[in-house]
């Protein structure tokens, strides 16, 4: 029967039941920061979703160089790229996102458009990070 | 089907690069000639004739910063007309785009503008929503003015003084930073030719406390203070060293002359100076670049470095240097290249008052190559206890944005007041709902037709505070790029509006927004309630679900094709940004914009009385940005296990966001709150009326409906009376 009250059939991840508060929000870091699983490894698609994404993610970055951007275009490009690979590792490794209140332990199955959406604001938000420590560290040049 | 939709958007992308193309704008992103910014005879390559007329001869740059005469006639008859300045030769002022708008100035020699004309800008406001011309008949404003009025953005007060412009409607950014680019740059030549008289000041007395201070100690007082200018302000790559930094002071404070100079130096120096002359000291302890200038010749003028105190400049001749072999001071940094400058301040430069170091450079583009002009400095100010009685107040200029910010309080303040009571009347949403009944809808609808007419009204046609996508991509790359604070704060609205979006998709979606209080987004809705209440239901269509899930995915499309090629050319995506037809329908105006973009809008709002929110749905990409972080909001609709079958709220949802199965998509519901007066409506929601119904006929009382959407449930009490 189809819970109507989630967007998408509940999940449960095997670190979100029980467990103290410090443990659940170590394996949540750890969740956001490794997409692989142990059932995903199993899959072949992966290797060619890696190729693909690796040729989009070359494609953008020699655009962006070509433009004279090449140490911040490299950078951007190479993290877009990953970010496409990612969305289908965890299509297959991890495919769960969070529902309601991220405090919370409701985590629903992902849909193509709920992961991109994931991976897409998670990776941001780590992106820009990075990148603007290393624009003030002089690592990358705008 | 989702190739049909990529191809979709690829077609319409292809329309509007088409009409973009077809409005042209002559001076935006123009490539202008590189001699421009420094040749000697600068109107071998700008049209100085057009905004100095009855000039048929000019002079090589002179002065600094630069500027150029302008003469009638040969010879020994040739009588001088006027100046003319290139605004990026004075000033970097930048305009909302980021980059300075490139003007070349005309003044006659009582101070009075002649001509004004942009060579280069890259506004994007200018490329596409308003015409060009506007922005050339904001400049015909300052012909026949005079460089020392009192000239600002707004209505005139004759009793302040203030001669006020009107500015752009839409564009306030801009003119703003004009009027600063053309009143610095016209200040600047005014002065050196001796226009303006400069306002004396107030000289200091100094204090002089006891004791010698080494080097830290006069930098930990701010008596010695450091401009530093890294490789990639100019455009460079880093390579850890600074392009340069410099350490500086004054010297005229015998605390400090005597601890950089040594006794006998400082006397020495002191003997020297004139009445109304002043010594400051320059090192450079860091970066390859001198700041006496490689092409600094006798006689000629250092142009890498002066001083400006308020809107005087202080440039330094050969006869204004002086050597300076050795600093007392312990623990100096180790320098590579030192001087004494002397001020010759003529009662205008005071040692009282802050003054700012400037260092004159210029940036490269690493795209183009192109140069432009760009300055680096530095406030000085004397350590309060360096001051008899201390530092003078000083009314310091407000910035650009904190003056709009101040002239549109009260707009700013209603503005406010309206983002809070949306958001009050949203949090109150059970409440609500509750009043409601599936055929009395007004306890919500009440507030949200409110809101929508004030967000049409006063939002989108009164402050023109449209949210659009332009701003997200601007943010991206502001983010990536160079993060400027100012200009996003140069529009309070629009940026009040993008604090409360951000807050509110996080706690409860896009919908708040979209739904209820983007103004093109309430315009579309409310033609669509009029054509229903003016008999046009007869007419009003809704898609196909299964058309809709796939015509849905368009504007996603459409948002990373322009996230896709912003990252390319800027340019390029803010013209496809006009997918949006905000800039049509509220900040020109359909009768002011050119057919192709007028017959857009227009066709898309007519759509609007026939179907609900067609753009919304289909082609938004501020939506499609907005819905993707929508995924995790905290807070969504209630639902009952029954709307897996029941289909009474999916058959009533305009936004079409529930599937077969009762689920809420978050992503495209438009928080209407249909769904959510039914969930408490025992006439409306089946189950509910059908527990009604049941109740009734057994004589069971009706409870109050729990926050699960049904009654609280009746327990039987035992016999005793004991409670369980």
């Amino acid at each position: 029967m189809v819970d109507p009250r989630m967007p998408s059939d509940p999940v449960v991840p095997s670190y979100a039941e029980g467990g103290s508060l410090a443990r659940r929000l170590a394996a949540e870091l750890w969740d956001h920061l490794w997409p692989w699983s142990r059932d995903g490894f199993r899959r072949h698609k992966a290797l060619q979703a890696a190729g693909m994404a690796l040729g989009l993610a070359a494609s953008t970055m020699w655009v962006i160089a070509a433009l004279g951007h090449l140490a911040a275009g490299a950078v951007i490009g190479a993290w877009f790229g990953w970010s496409v690979f990612e969305v289908l590792v965890r299509l297959g490794a991890k495919p769960y996102v969070k529902e309601g209140p991220w405090w919370g332990r409701r985590y629903r199955r992902a849909g193509p458009m709920d992961m991109l959406c994931y991976v897409g604001f998670k990776n941001l938000l780590i992106g820009a990070s990075l990148f603007l420590l290393l624009k003030a560290a002089g690592m990358v040049v705008v | 089907m989702r190739n049909t939709a990529c191809l979709l958007s690829l077609l319409l992308c292809a329309v509007l690069l088409g009409t973009s193309l077809a409005a042209h704008a002559d001076s935006y992103e123009a490539a202008l000639p590189p001699e421009l910014s420094s040749a000697k005879r600068l109107c071998d390559y700008a049209p100085c004739t057009e905004v100095l007329p009855g000039a048929t001869r000019f002079s090589e740059r002179m002065g600094a910063p630069p500027y150029v005469e302008g003469y009638r006639g040969d010879g020994a008859s040739a009588r001088l007309v006027g100046y003319v300045m290139l605004s990026t030769d004075i000033t970097d002022t930048p305009a909302y785009s980021g980059k300075p708008v490139v003007t070349l100035i005309g003044m006659d020699t009582a101070g009075r503008f002649t001509g004004v004309r942009i060579l280069k800008h890259s506004e994007p406001i200018l490329l596409l929503g308003i015409p060009e011309s506007a922005l050339i008949d904001f400049n015909r404003q300052y012909i026949g003015k005079f460089v020392g009025d009192n000239i600002e953005i707004g209505t005139s007060r004759p009793d302040e003084g203030v001669i006020g412009l009107d500015a752009i409607t839409g564009a306030t950014v801009t003119v703003v930073a004009q009027n600063q680019v053309m009143m610095t740059s016209g200040t600047a030549v005014a002065q050196q030719v001796g226009i303006l008289e400069a306002t004396p000041r107030p000289q200091a007395r100094f204090a002089d406390p006891a004791g010698t201070p080494d080097w830290d100690g006069l930098v930990a007082d701010g008596a010695v203070q450091r401009l530093l200018v890294r490789r990639r302000a100019v455009g460079l790559e880093d390579d850890g060293e600074p392009f340069i930094e410099l350490w500086f002071g004054a010297l005229d404070h015998p605390r400090i002359g005597r601890a950089i100079l040594g006794e006998h130096g400082y006397r020495s120096l002191h003997r020297q100076l004139g009445e109304t002359d002043h010594a400051i000291f320059v090192i450079r302890s860091g970066g390859a670049e001198s700041f006496k200038g490689s092409g600094f010749v006798r006689g000629g003028i250092f142009d890498r470095v002066q001083v400006r105190q308020g809107r005087d400049t202080f440039t330094f001749r050969d006869l204004d240097y002086q050597n300076l072999y050795d600093l007392k001071a312990a623990g100096a940094p180790a320098y590579r290249e030192s001087a004494i400058f002397i001020i010759r301040g003529k009662g205008i430069f005071s040692n009282a008052y802050p003054w700012r170091l400037v260092f004159l450079g210029n940036r490269v583009d690493r795209a183009t190559g192109e140069r432009t002009f760009a300055n680096f400095d530095r406030e000085y100010w004397l350590p309060e206890a360096y001051l008899e009685g201390g530092r003078p107040v000083v009314e310091r200029p407000d910035p650009t944005w904190l003056k709009i910010w101040k002239e549109r309080a009260p707009a700013i303040l209603g503005f406010v007041a309206l983002l809070l009571a949306t958001a009050a009347v949203y949090a109150s949403r059970d409440r609500l709902v509750r009043r409601s009944t599936h055929k009395n809808k007004w306890p919500v609808n009440g507030f949200k037709y409110a809101i929508w007419v004030l967000s049409i009204g006063f939002v989108g046609f009164g402050l023109l505070a449209q949210p659009s996508i332009t701003q997200v991509l601007t943010w991206f790359h502001s983010l990536l790029f160079q993060w400027q604070w100012e200009l996003f704060l140069s529009d309070p609205f629009i940026f009040l509006f993008w604090v409360f979006i951000i807050v509110t998709v996080f706690v409860w979606g896009r919908g708040l927004f979209c739904g209820w209080l983007c103004p093109f987004g309430s315009l579309s809705e409310l033609l669509f309630k009029l054509g229903r209440a003016l008999g046009l239901k007869h007419l009003q269509r809704t898609p196909p679900k299964a058309l809709h899930d796939r015509l849905k995915w368009l504007k996603y499309w459409i948002f990373f094709g322009l996230l896709a090629v912003s990252m390319i050319d800027m340019g390029l995506a803010e013209k496809l940004a006009e997918v949006e037809p905000f800039k049509t329908t509220f900040l020109i105006g359909l009768f002011e914009r050119s057919w192709p973009y007028a017959l857009f809008a227009a066709s898309l709002l007519g759509l609007s009385i026939f179907v609900e929110r067609p753009f919304c749905k289909y082609l938004c990409p501020l939506g499609a940005a907005l819905a993707m972080p929508t995924t995790f909001r905290w807070f969504g609709l209630r639902r009952k296990q029954e709307c897996d079958s029941c289909k009474a709220c999916a058959k009533g949802c305009g936004s079409l966001a529930i599937d077969r199965d009762g689920r809420i998509d978050p992503r495209e519901c438009l928080l209407c709150m249909d769904c959510m007066v039914l969930y408490y409506d025992d006439h409306g929601c089946p189950p509910l009326a059908q527990e009604r119904r049941r109740r009734t006929r057994d004589g069971c009382d009706l409870t109050p409906i729990g926050a699960d959407g049904y009654y609280i449930p009746i327990r039987p009490v035992p016999a005793d009376g004991s409670r369980r």
